[in-house]
């Protein structure tokens, strides 16, 4: 295969011709993907690789009451700073060691979900992580 | 159809039907190869950004080698594929796709190996949970079919 000049010749040709729907892709697309890798805080993470993660995810929603109610993702469990105290044992009911806690807020106030996971922390759970973006990130997930 | 060359095929017991069978078989496996690399190609291409998070989650190459892999390698794909079906450049398309399942092999092997427990990622978001032993295993047979197609071209 390798010795056979024609079939170099023309995969040479081939791989350059690739190169100009690329060049448009690269230019044009509304899905391209960004040049630059978005850094993480630490303690983040980002929806692909929680996703990827699985079933072994306990989701937590540091959101108020009223928009956990209005809409959350699946399975998650309402724990923010105003009702600690009174959230707190659901969490800990459904929580166990080998679960990675995945922490989210709305992305305007996202702080808050790195309070929780720093709460959760200092409580002595492990594996608490913040998801990137927040909530907006969970829904305009593709 | 030469019985001298129907001989060399079958060790010298004489198949006279064997050369047209095996010009069949080599055009189903041409142009399945060929629309298979067209359809993964055209599943990447349409989210080349969620390809390109796919191409991270090997941990292989640093993020921007990957992104700039995720815009070309599914338009490779799609014209080596769609070559090989149209039977042009069919030497060049059938190196190429040849090597590529050498690296997505590769790729998918040290996946397997370091336990990333991620998905192939071969064909955009068509097919989830797939893991990386069978896409490695299906890499290996459509290794077996290009292999296939060049003995065809001695």
């Amino acid at each position: 295969m390798l010795r056979d000049g024609r079939a170099i010749r023309q995969a040479l040709l081939i791989l350059v011709s690739a190169l100009i729907p690329a060049g448009l892709t690269a230019a044009f697309h509304p899905q391209r993907p960004a040049w630059t890798e978005e850094t993480l805080a630490p303690g983040e993470e980002r929806l692909p690789t929680v996703l990827a993660w699985g079933e072994s995810v306990l989701w937590v929603d540091a959101r108020s009451a009223d928009e956990y109610r209005a809409d959350h993702v699946p399975g998650a469990i309402l724990l923010n700073l105003e009702s600690w105290d009174e959230l707190l044992p659901n969490f800990l009911d459904q929580w166990s060691p080998d679960k990675k806690v995945v922490v989210y807020c709305s992305a305007a106030t996202c702080e808050l979900s790195h309070e929780v996971a720093e709460r959760l922390r200092k409580s002595g759970i492990t594996s608490v992580f913040v998801l990137k973006g927040g909530w907006e990130a969970w829904k305009t997930r593709k | 159809m030469g019985g001298v060359e129907d001989q060399k095929m079958t060790g010298g017991v004489t198949r006279p039907g064997w050369p047209r069978v095996a010009n069949i078989i080599r055009t189903v496996v041409r142009i399945a190869l060929g629309g298979l690399f067209v359809f993964a190609g055209a599943t990447k291409a349409y989210d080349p950004g969620a390809f390109a998070v796919e191409i991270q989650r090997y941990n292989l190459i640093p993020w921007l080698p990957g992104a700039l892999a995720a815009v070309y390698l599914p338009w490779l794909e799609i014209l080596v594929g769609a070559l090989l079906v149209v039977k042009r450049f069919d030497r060049g398309a059938l190196m190429l796709i040849t090597c590529l399942l050498l690296v997505f092999s590769f790729a998918l092997a040290s996946a397997t190996v370091r336990g990333l427990g991620i998905d192939c990622g071969c064909f955009g978001k068509a097919f989830a949970a797939t893991g990386t032993v069978f896409p490695l295993v299906r890499n290996l047979l459509l290794l077996a079919g290009a292999g296939f197609l060049w003995r065809g071209y001695r």
